[in-house]
This record gives structure tokens, sequence and C-alpha cells, in this order.
């Protein structure tokens, strides 16, 4: 719900029951005021009636109004007085309308008088329900004149907010430079940016470092490796090394090559993650494919496996040619790899795409792991983990769609150049 | 053959020179930026290996004082920066070759003489061990004068032998040298075997001696007396 709409409704849920309260009150104010009025006409027509009574000759009764409602009895027995509210028929509405009534009683000359006067309140109902409807008007007015200057005023006040809203959706980090919270006129929405824009260095510089520091380590780590390698092979070198030593020095050396092979592919995902492949130029894909096909040919009839290049259609894309042979190779590596005994691997080129197929065995991790770091199928002894998550790297630089499936007995892998 | 190692690793700089040593160059050493300016403009190298990342100073700019110097030493970069960039600067400069970190003292030989190969025009061309003569300009091998047909992963496994006769050359190493980095993705190296198998068996159809021995576990060794 928006912002607008919930200011508006608490406004409505607390200024409704104080409205209708406010109007109670003010109808009940009014009308004792309007009673009180009539009241004190009623007392003083009773004075002029007692008055009347003094020049009365003879008791009898006496019409004080047209409809002899008003009127003034010679009695025995009194009766209660005071104010009564009645209603009395009236002919000309043809309807019984509300009515106030004064009965008194006053002695002269040991004659008791019955005085009463009626006084019908329609005029005094008609005056409240004017009043009423006056108010209604304008507190009707008063909430929509709200709503709308509500509305008018968030629209504008609440631009900065919107502004700011959408920069932060837009937000990569990738690009960090040109995102930048512009200084505002209202103060809150001013130190809002300022905060966003101390937050987002922040999160720049610790990812920067965090960063570089993956990618210091990796190079730190060269040297070293280097220092182990080179003595291996001057130890290799030794005559006199006994046959269960030799073993060792292959353990050792296939160990070393194994981390020289993480490391530099460590280098290689935070390189393609930091855009250091920036120069790119127009690419064959088919020329690509049938050189690494080549290059690979020894092991793929070392394992006993065909390979069946489907090349139809040759595929133009702008990337970097050295992320172009990295793509394809660990794709074809993989296929390879994960292999069965005298199987078969298919490469196709269609339509835009390229499918990698390779006979194998189902997954045994879930599917959606495949692409991510250190997540090896069957856990191969010699695979890194990082082959296909370099492919998925490079496919999300150059926005390649990447697709996975396993489809009778065969993994199939379509980059889909864009 | 002199050759001068720049390298701020000690461990590293003393392999390298034991190496290298035994291949009967005389290699001298400088271990910052300093030292290795100063002997490289007071004397005169077949040879200069560079580390980039030095103390005091790059070694790219020790290719370029190098190069306006006029000196026709063979430069080769050795760096633990494996970045394209840093490859594209350094032989910009004018440097002959690039080998990063890490790198096998096999593999950084056959780059040592082969670079020293191309720079001798005027000495000899070809490579004559024994009744194998190798005229690399036309990647060509003639066995008691008679000319074998190899592929060009044989031709390579047979140069990269040679280059390295007398020792012991691991299979990685070998996968390395012929595959690149491809060999990084290739999980075991029998198909080596394939290829060996058949160099040999050329070889000795052409009444060559068998020189490679095979050494369990590890390699070959391409053995000359």
């Amino acid at each position: 719900m928006k912002l607008i709409s919930k200011t508006l409704i608490y406004y409505l849920l607390i200024s409704l029951p104080l409205l209708v309260i406010a109007g109670l009150l003010s109808y009940f104010l009014i009308k004792a005021e309007l009673r009180d009025g009539t009241d004190e006409t009623l007392m003083s027509e009773k004075v002029n009636a007692q008055k009347l009574i003094h020049s009365l000759k003879d008791s009898k009764t006496i019409y004080l109004s047209s409809d002899s409602l008003s009127n003034i009895k010679w009695i025995l027995g009194k009766l209660n007085s005071g104010f009564i509210d009645t209603l009395i028929y009236d002919q000309e509405e043809n309807e019984n309308v509300g009515a106030r009534m004064l009965r008194s009683y006053y002695d002269f000359n040991n004659n008791t008088y019955q005085i009463t006067i009626v006084k019908t309140t329609m005029e005094e109902e008609e005056l409240l329900e004017g009043i009423l409807a006056a108010f209604a008007l304008i507190i009707g007015f008063l909430i929509v004149s709200f709503v709308i200057v509500n509305w008018l005023l968030s629209k504008t006040l609440w631009n900065p907010f919107y502004k700011t809203l959408s920069e932060l959706n837009k937000y990569e980090i990738k690009n960090h430079e040109q995102h930048k919270f512009t200084p505002e006129k209202t103060l809150e929405f001013n130190q809002l940016n300022v905060a966003l824009n101390k937050m987002m260095e922040k999160i720049y510089s610790d990812y920067v470092q965090q960063k570089e520091f993956t990618e210091n380590a990796s190079h730190e780590m060269q040297t070293p490796l280097a220092v182990v390698k080179a003595n291996l092979s001057l130890l290799m070198q030794s005559p006199h090394l006994k046959e269960d030593e030799m073993n060792r020095l292959q353990t050792i050396e296939n160990t070393i090559k194994k981390l020289s092979s993480l490391n530099k592919a460590l280098i290689l995902l935070s390189k393609i993650e930091n855009n250091q492949f920036s120069e790119s130029e127009t690419i064959q894909v088919k020329a690509v494919v049938s050189k690494i096909a080549d290059n690979f040919i020894d092991v793929i009839h070392s394992k006993n496996i065909s390979l069946d290049l489907m090349l139809y259609q040759d595929i133009s894309s702008k990337m970097n040619p050295t992320l172009a042979e990295i793509l394809i190779t660990n794709l074809l590596q993989n296929a390879i790899r994960h292999n069965t005994e005298n199987g078969q691997i298919t490469i196709e080129l269609k339509e835009n795409s390229l499918i990698i197929s390779n006979t194998g065995n189902p997954l045994t991790i879930p599917e959606e792991q495949l692409f991510m770091r250190f997540k090896k199928n069957d856990a191969s002894k010699e695979s890194l983990g990082l082959g296909l998550s370099i492919v998925n790297s490079i496919a999300k630089s150059y926005g390649f769609d990447i697709n996975y499936s396993y489809i009778n007995s065969s993994h199939y892998f379509k980059v889909v150049f864009n | 053959m002199k050759i001068l190692l720049i390298e701020d690793e000690p461990d590293l700089r003393k392999s390298i020179k034991q190496y290298l040593y035994q291949e009967g160059y005389v290699v001298e050493s400088a271990s910052d930026f300093v030292k290795a300016s100063e002997k490289a403009g007071v004397y005169d190298y077949d040879c200069v290996l560079v580390d980039i990342t030095l103390p005091k100073g790059s070694g790219l700019d020790i290719v370029k004082q190098l190069k306006e110097s006029g000196s026709k030493a063979g430069i080769i970069i050795i760096s633990a920066k494996n970045s394209s960039g840093d490859k594209i600067k350094g032989l910009d400069l004018g440097a002959d070759d690039y080998l990063a970190k890490p790198f096998d003292l096999a593999e950084l030989n056959s780059r040592i003489k082969a670079l020293i190969r191309r720079r001798n025009f005027d000495g000899n061309k070809s490579i004559v061990v024994n009744e194998i003569t190798i005229l690399p300009e036309q990647r060509q091998v003639n066995v008691n004068n008679e000319l074998v047909s190899l592929t060009a992963k044989e031709y390579d496994l047979l140069l990269f032998f040679i280059s390295n006769k007398n020792r012991v050359v691991s299979k990685n190493t070998i996968a390395e040298h012929l595959w690149g980095d491809d060999s990084d993705q290739m999980d075991s190296h029998d198909f080596i075997y394939v290829h060996l198998r058949n160099l040999r068996k050329k070889l000795l159809d052409r009444g060559c001696t068998d020189y490679v021995q095979t050494i369990y576990g590890i390699g070959y060794n391409f053995k000359v007396s």
C-alpha cells in the first residue's frame, strides 16, 4: 500500500469519529439552546396570560391562539405543571408536528386557572437541520480538499524519494561510478542521500578490497609454487632415486599441478568478474570450435570417445578471443570428463547457439548447483569444480544464455549467443 | 652462453641457476632492479630472464633499458602476473617470450634454447645429436641423412626431448609443453604415450638408437651419451 493511501486512511480513521462526535455535540448543544429560547418565549407568554387573568370579569375559557391550543381555563383540580414535549396535529401539513407546551396554574380571586401555552418547534427543527447540513457540507468539503491537497503535496514532496528509489533499483556494483545520489533541498531526503552515498562508497571499497584480495592472494601463490616446481625438477634429476621415491615425486608433481591449475582458474574467474578482458573482436565460433576440437582429439581418442561435429552454421560474436576459447574448451573438457566408456560427444552449431552434448550418468548434484563454484558431480578427483562456473561467468558477462538439460542419458549444454 | 637471471625470490633464483648451470650456461643473477639495471648496462648477455615485479622497480623498465641501449640479448619475461596486459606490454617493448609462473625448468630451458637458436642466425642453424639432425626453420628431422616425416606433435616432442637431453622430464611437463594451457584441463596424460610410441617407431625404423628411457612413475629421459 502506498504511503499516501496509508496516511489518508489513518487520517480518516482518526478524523471521522472525531467529526461524528463533534457533529453530535453541536447537534445537542444547538438543540438545547433552541429549546431554551422556546421556553423563554413560553414563559413570557405565560406572564402575559397571568396579566390577562387579572382583567377577566368572570371565569371562563380564553383562547390565546387561533388554533385554540394555547388557552386559559378555569378549572377545579390541578394537574402537573411544567414544560412538556408533545405532538400536535397540523392541519395544513396534515401530519403530527413536534411542539413544546407550558402548563401552569394561577390562583386569582379564589379561582384556579390553568394556563396552557403551546408552540410548535418546527422552525427550530428546520433551523437545526439547516445548521447540521451546513456543518456536514463543510466537513465533506474539508475531507475532499484534504485528500486532494495531500495527494498533490505528496507527489511533489516525495518526488526526491522516488528518484532515490529508482536510482537504488538501478544500482549495480560493477557500474558503481555511474551511480550518485544527488543533494536534495528537503533535509530528510538530503540526509538519506548522503547516508546512501556513504554506504555505497563503503560497500564498494569493501568489494574492491575483497576482489583485490582474491587476486593478490592467487598471484602471491604463484612464486612459491614456482619454487616448489623448480626444486622438484632438480630433484627428479637425481640418479639414485628408488621406485617408491619416484612415485612420491610424481604424486607431489601432480598435486602441485592441480594447485597451480586451481590458482590459475581462480585468477581467471576474478579477472572475468573484474571485466579485465575488455578488448573484444569478432569471433567466428566455427573456427574456434574446430581448433579446440583438434587440440583435444588425442584425449578424446585415448578415452575411446567418438566426436561428432555438426557445424552447420557459423556464428559471429563480438567477444574476447581468450574468453571465447576458454568458454568452448571448458564445455568440451566437461563433456570429455563426464563421459562414459565408448561414449559420444556431439558439438552442434545452429541458429545462434552452440550445443555440446555427451553421453553420461545423471547428475548427482541438484541441477541448480551445476554452475556453482566447487560443486562437483560424482566428486571426480581430477575436476577442480571451477570449469562450469567459469563458463557461466563468461556467458553472463556477455549476456549469453546458457541452458542445461539431461535427455536420453545425455547431458546437453546450450549456449545462445545473443 | 651467458645468461642474466633477474629474480627476487632467492629459492627460485637458486634453482633456476643450478638447472641452467647444468645445461652448461654461465649464469649471473640480480635480485633487485638497481643491481639488474647495473649489470644489464655493463655486461653483454646472450639471454636475459627478467621478472616483472622486482624490489625498487619494474622488470619492464629493464626490458626498455636493454632495447634502448641496443642490446642483442634475447629477453624472456618470467612473471607471476599472468595477465595479457603485461604480456602484450612486455612483448611490445621488445621482449622475445613470456613465461608465467609457476613454470617448469625444462620448459624454461627449451624456450631459452629456441630463443638462442633464433638469435644465432650466423651460427649453425641445425641441431645435431649423433645420427639425428633437426632443421628448426624447416621443422624437418633427418636420421642418418634420411628424412623422417613426423606429425607436428611428434616433432615438438622430439625437439623438447633434445632441448632437455639427459634430463628427466615429467609427463606433466611434456603435456604442458605440447598442449599449453589446455593441458590443465586434461586429467591423465596417457595419450602422450601414443605420440611417444609413434615417434619412437618412426625413429627406430630409420635405424636410430632408442634414446628415450622411461623413468618409472615420473616420465622420460632422452639419454645421449
